[in-house]
């Protein structure tokens, strides 16, 4: 089987997964509302202007706040935070998890069990609680730093998935050819041992960028995320501080959550997708 | 597997939900000791006093004998010790420990309490206390001058204890106390003394009992729990959970028979409250007569038939608590210059605030920044020569006219040395009212070209900023309303300036006046009641506040109050017919009429 | 397998004095002075405060040097005393925590162990089977992607408010007193059970979709193909796989748990209830340090604990962890 035939095959696979198209077409919807979302709202985010409390309408798509700030001009506006959230945090994440898996599955010996310890610190210690604690000691914070608490918080799950994996790799033929021809561990692992996993390391993306999102999610309805901007977390923190869903403004409250739902539940949906696609045997028969 | 499972499963369901179960219970066990001799008190009282049987506390509390409260308490009960100003249970001065006087803010009367009559002067140095007859402890001995000194000399810097209470000040113009005899006690002052302050202290600070108290040490005077301590009022603590605390009723209180009147609820249930929405939420269930939260919406609540009444039925349905000022740190440029605070009180629009921020549930702040109770010292022609209202075409004049000039073209004035403007102006990060308000503000003041921007610290370090003078711009409500206008004209002039952080009450913005200082001194030494000298040195005061600007008041906080009709009915409220005692469960507003207000209520199957 | 659960002590060891020096630095790198902040909160005036200010200082030990002020941290800590918190003054930590802890417990061991046998059961049940496949699993992928107090506000508001079928805050209801009858009991049910309902939905579905993955590597595996064909039940095929799968999502929760504390502090915070939750919160908002650094170092032990009881239960089911497994991939 050529390496053309197969990506043929994946694409084949892909095209017919129903998963894959569904979860990718909520993803990609609200991915395209992101950029033009801000195009067609009328409104700015935080600007008052229409009556307060407006149910949806023609001219307020998803009513007004208690301010009479546009809703929908808001929720357009805080998908894109939430997006940075996952691609920063989802990232940043899996790129540290990847830097200490590989290191660790690749290297072995004292590294590994160093690492091993790291992580398992990590893991332990409740990133929430630790996330409470650190945002307490920032002043005013902004949608990048809370990613980049996120992030470095995030990682040991996807550290010790790699690891695994890259342990498993290392011992194959192609890696010791490799490595007999003198090549350096670092360009052993960008170009042997990483393009061997890309398909698990995209997937491993993809939850982080998942769990990022819904991590935020928490920080920010507790009150303990960004005090700048506007993100679904701080309009569903808004939305219960001025008690939208029990005045029966269900239009302020129910759409950021159903956002962020819909996106991080897509994007579980479509990982199941490409596992699907990936591995043979999970297809459906 | 499964069937050994799903065993596994259920027994770890029943055991978390006997440790659920229990837990409530341990933490009452202390609650039932505490109680006990409470029962055992009560038994000793009745022999002396009225022959009844004491009640077993019932399990669960009928609801047409309870009233629910809401708004004070944020977090468990943790203290029951009146002189812990801030964090004291819920009731414990006002219904559990009792004041002197009690103060009608609304009549502007003082109201003798504990004190068998109104405040008597016997010269002008030598105030005379005379006791009710007849006021008993929770254990049954007498209430007596010995008790009144006992609490006052407590805070003497001489005496025994030394303690650092709230009333310390007093000492600052008091020679002596001493007992005339039982049930009297005389003031002695040097020459001048602070009247309106000496009034302040008599309404509120709480007697405590001497027979107990003086086997404290001060450590446990200011700072201890006090738990089991033993009151005067009409309610006695019973017990208390996470999220709860309960009083039931003193029915041996000494104002059934001087009042007449017997408190309406035989128990209060006071709910810990973690969050408005959930308040609102127990109110649209019924399941709160009296909340004392800030409820968003409660305009379309009180016409929307839910049941829910305030003290006015229309705009802005509160009374004013306190007055909500924009602060100024006068210790920075561009901000010292009087000019450049004139240009913003004209720039920001309250109305805006008032209907977008609140929905119209508080009033805009009179220039001067006077509660509505103290409308009568309001000056006015000084309010109507000097007074401002939203213009951004005259805040720009201004701003233009001090040589306020854009000179860089960006939309935003420069300093006059051409230097950039960049303000903040902060409030808490949570607080979703205030939050709004500042939006609003910084909207305001970019409108006519000065630079500045909304930001939500943490409470600390906003706090922490205040104390120390680092902040530039932000909103302060400090000033309750009380029975004289000094303790607003004290908040906003606090001096002097190096004592501001150990103070911890007002100025800030380290404004730096000596005349308005002085003037704050004299106007605590003018007799209570002595209107016509009170509006002659306010008149003044509010000369300087006007022309000057240390503050610029903004709208008035409400006295957040939320009743319902539906078990408990004459609450307090604007109509005619109705009482108009404050309808407050708050800290320092039992005393402020709250009680007279459960003196009326009654339950709402006997009308 | 003695080496395995030195090598496990040892890192809960090392988590242990990790989590603590963090907790320990918690008030001492923070913006503000706590004592400012009680003396603030108690109103004091004048001469009082400066008296009140050397007496909380020396109380909380901030007067003396950091390394001795560490020492002095760890030496509480065995004495169980984590100080006393500045929001709820004069309470002792300790105490504050533990009359919220029962409380946290009550919530998260039904939610966790409820939600993770009913969700592997169902996800073992629905794999293979198309129309559960394709109609109840992508329920399951929604109900993960929903952040846990945005269901339960939904459910306080639906249930609580247009329904009035559960109450919407509080451990037990508000007109009664704790004791061991059936009418508080049926109380403390009523008052639990929403937000225990929104902690299980979230992650029931999370399970449930885990164990369907699993369920179906496993029955492609070779040994399952070689048991079908040998001519096995279909059941004791399913069985095999549904054992064996157990073993990931055992591993699985252990890797969760911090999550679902997380979790579950924001669902007592949604419904009023008692727990560290709203405590973390207030300590937050409040600068409550020694609230705070309680609060931390109880959520610490009890996901160390969580964690210590998974590894001795992986060992109990995991026939290769008894046989001499040395941590691997673990």
């Amino acid at each position: 089987m050529t390496k053309g035939k197969k990506r043929n095959e994946l694409l084949y696979f892909a095209f017919r997964n129903t998963k894959l198209k569904i979860g990718l077409g909520v993803v990609l919807f609200f991915i395209v509302l992101t950029f033009v979302g801000p195009l067609i709202a009328k409104y700015n985010p935080t600007d008052s202007v229409g009556p307060a409390g407006a149910p949806p309408s023609a001219q307020f798509w998803f009513g007004t706040t208690t301010f009479g700030e546009d809703v929908f001009s808001q929720f357009v506006h805080g998908l894109s935070s939430t997006f940075l959230v996952g691609i920063v945090g989802g990232g940043l994440g899996t790129i540290l998890g990847m830097t200490i898996g590989f290191a660790a599955g690749y290297r072995g010996g004292n590294l590994d069990e160093v690492l091993n310890v790291l992580t398992n610190v990590v893991l332990t210690i409740p990133v929430l609680a630790l996330l409470v604690v650190i945002s307490a000691y920032v002043k005013v914070r902004g949608v990048m730093i809370e990613s980049l608490f996120i992030g470095v918080t995030t990682w040991p799950w996807a550290a010790r998935a790699i690891r695994a994996q890259t342990f498993s790799l290392k011992t194959r033929d192609f890696v010791d050819l490799a490595r007999l021809s003198g090549e350096s561990p670092v360009k052993i692992i960008f170009t042997e041992i990483a393009p061997n996993m890309a398909s698990y390391l995209f997937m491993t993306f993809i939850l982080m960028f998942g769990s990022a999102i819904l991590t935020a999610a928490t920080l920010d309805f507790l009150g303990l995320g960004p005090t700048q901007g506007i993100s679904l977390g701080t309009m569903m923190n808004l939305a219960v501080l001025w008690s939208a869903l029990m005045l029966g403004m269900w239009w302020w409250f129910i759409p950021p959550g159903i956002g962020i739902t819909a996106i991080v539940g897509g994007l579980y949906i479509m990982n199941v997708g490409l596992d699907e696609i990936f591995n043979p045997k999970l297809r459906e028969m | 597997m499964r069937k050994s499972t799903f065993l596994i499963l259920s027994f770890l369901i029943v055991m978390s939900m006997v440790l659920a179960a229990c837990a409530p219970a341990a933490v009452a066990t202390p609650i039932t000791i505490t109680s006990a001799p409470q029962v055992v008190k009560e038994t000793q009282v009745v022999t002396q006093v009225v022959p009844a049987t004491p009640a077993p506390v019932p399990l669960t509390y009928a609801r047409n004998e309870t009233l629910y409260t809401s708004g004070t308490q944020w977090g468990p009960p943790s203290s029951w010790n009146p002189f812990n100003g801030g964090g004291y249970a819920m009731g414990t001065i006002g219904l559990v420990y009792e004041t002197l006087y009690i103060y009608d803010p609304l009549a502007d009367k003082f109201i003798p309490w504990l004190a068998a009559q109104d405040m008597k002067w016997v010269d002008p140095t030598t105030l005379e206390i005379k006791l009710r007859d007849g006021i008993t402890w929770t254990d049954g001995t007498p209430l007596t001058a010995d008790d009144v000194l006992f609490t006052y000399k407590l805070a003497d810097p001489n005496g025994d204890f030394k303690a650092g209470l709230n009333f310390a000040g007093l000492y600052n113009f008091l020679s002596s106390i001493d007992k005339v005899d039982n049930l009297t006690v005389d003031f002695k002052f040097k020459a001048n003394p602070a009247y309106q302050e000496v009034g302040f202290y008599l309404w509120q600070t709480p007697i405590v009992q001497a027979a107990s108290w003086s086997k404290l040490d001060v450590k446990d005077i200011t700072g201890g729990a006090n738990e089991n301590g033993i009151g005067s009022g009409p309610y006695l603590f019973e017990s208390h959970d996470q999220d709860r605390q309960v009083l039931v009723r003193n029915d041996n209180w000494w104002g059934i028979k001087a009042f007449g009147k017997t408190p309406g609820p035989k128990r209060i249930v006071d709910i810990v409250n973690g969050s408005n929405n959930v308040a609102l939420g127990l109110v649209l269930q019924g399941g709160l007569d009296l909340s004392n939260n800030f409820l968003p919406g409660v305009a379309t609540l009180v016409k929307g038939g839910y049941g829910v009444q305030t003290y006015y039925p229309e705009a802005p349905y509160m009374l004013s608590a306190n007055v909500a000022a924009l602060i100024i740190n006068e210790q920075i440029k561009p901000l010292d210059d009087v000019n450049f605070r004139k240009a913003m009180a004209y720039a920001i629009n309250t109305d805006d605030i008032v209907q977008t921020a609140y929905t119209g549930i508080v009033k805009a702040a009179d220039p001067t920044g006077l509660l509505p109770i103290w409308d009568k010292y309001v000056d006015q022609d000084m309010v109507a020569k000097y007074g401002w209202s939203y213009d951004p075409a005259k805040a720009k004049q201004i701003l233009a006219d001090a040589g306020y000039k854009d000179v860089n073209n960006d939309k935003f004035v420069e300093n006059k040395d051409g230097s950039p403007i960049a303000l903040e102006v902060t409030c808490p990060s949570g607080w979703t009212d205030w939050m709004a308000s500042i939006q609003i503000i910084s909207k305001n003041a970019q409108a006519v070209g000065i630079n500045m921007t909304p930001a939500y610290p943490d409470y600390g370090p906003w706090r922490d900023a205040q104390l120390k003078g680092t902040f530039q711009l932000s909103i302060q409500n400090e000033s309750q309303m009380s029975s004289t206008p000094w303790s607003y004209y004290k908040w906003v002039f606090q001096n002097p300036i190096a004592n501001i952080a150990t103070a911890q009450y007002g100025n800030y913005g380290r404004y730096d006046n000596p005349k308005a200082f002085d003037l704050v001194n004299q106007l605590n030494q003018v007799k209570v009641g002595d209107d016509a000298a009170i509006k002659a040195i306010t008149s003044q005061l509010q000369e300087i506040t006007l022309t000057e600007y240390p503050t610029i008041p903004l709208w008035y906080n409400g006295l957040w109050s939320q009743v319902s009709n539906a078990v408990w009915t004459n609450w307090p409220s604007s109509a005619d017919s109705a009482n108009h005692y404050l309808p407050a469960s708050w800290r320092g507003y039992w005393n402020m009429t709250g009680i007279e207000m459960l003196l009326d209520l009654k339950p709402a199957a006997a009308q | 397998m003695a080496k395995y659960f030195r090598r496990k002590l040892l890192i809960y060891l090392l988590t242990f004095i990790i989590a603590v020096t963090v907790d320990w630095c918690i008030p001492r790198f923070m913006p503000g002075n706590p004592v400012d902040l009680i003396i603030s909160r108690a109103g004091l005036k004048g001469s009082a405060v400066s008296q009140m200010y050397t007496f909380y200082m020396q109380a909380f030990g901030l007067d003396q040097p950091i390394w001795k002020q560490y020492l002095n941290f760890w030496i509480a800590i065995f004495h169980g005393d984590l100080g006393t918190s500045i929001f709820l003054f004069p309470s002792p930590v300790t105490k504050v925590i533990l009359g919220a802890v029962p409380y946290d417990l009550a919530l998260l061991i039904p939610a966790i162990l409820t939600s993770w046998f009913a969700g592997n059961n169902f996800g073992a049940f629905a794999a293979r089977s198309k129309r559960l496949d394709n109609t109840l699993l992508p329920l399951g992928y929604i109900l993960t992607g929903t952040p846990y107090m945005w269901l339960g506000i939904v459910l306080a508001w639906a249930f609580g408010i247009a329904w009035r079928i559960f109450p919407i805050a509080g451990g037990y209801s508000f007109a009664m007193r704790p004791a061991l009858t059936l009418p508080f009991i049926w109380s403390l049910f009523q008052h639990w059970f929403l937000p225990f309902a929104s902690l299980f939905i979230v992650q029931f579905g999370g399970w449930a979709i885990g164990m369907r993955n699993l369920i179906i590597y496993e029955l492609e595996a070779d040994y399952s193909h070689y048991l079908a064909a040998l001519g096995a039940p279909k059941r004791l095929v399913r069985k095999y796989a549904f054992q064996n799968a157990m073993l990931p999502q055992l591993t699985g929760l252990a890797l969760q748990l911090g999550v679902i504390v997380a979790g579950a502090l924001a669902t007592e915070v949604v419904f009023s209830y008692p727990g560290i939750g709203y405590l973390i919160l207030q300590a937050i908002h409040n600068e409550d340090y020694f609230l705070l650094q309680g609060c931390f170092l109880f959520v610490v032990i009890g996901v160390l604990l969580a964690n210590f009881i998974i590894d001795i239960t992986y060992v109990i089911v995991d026939p290769r962890t008894r046989a001499g497994m040395q941590g691997g991939a673990s």
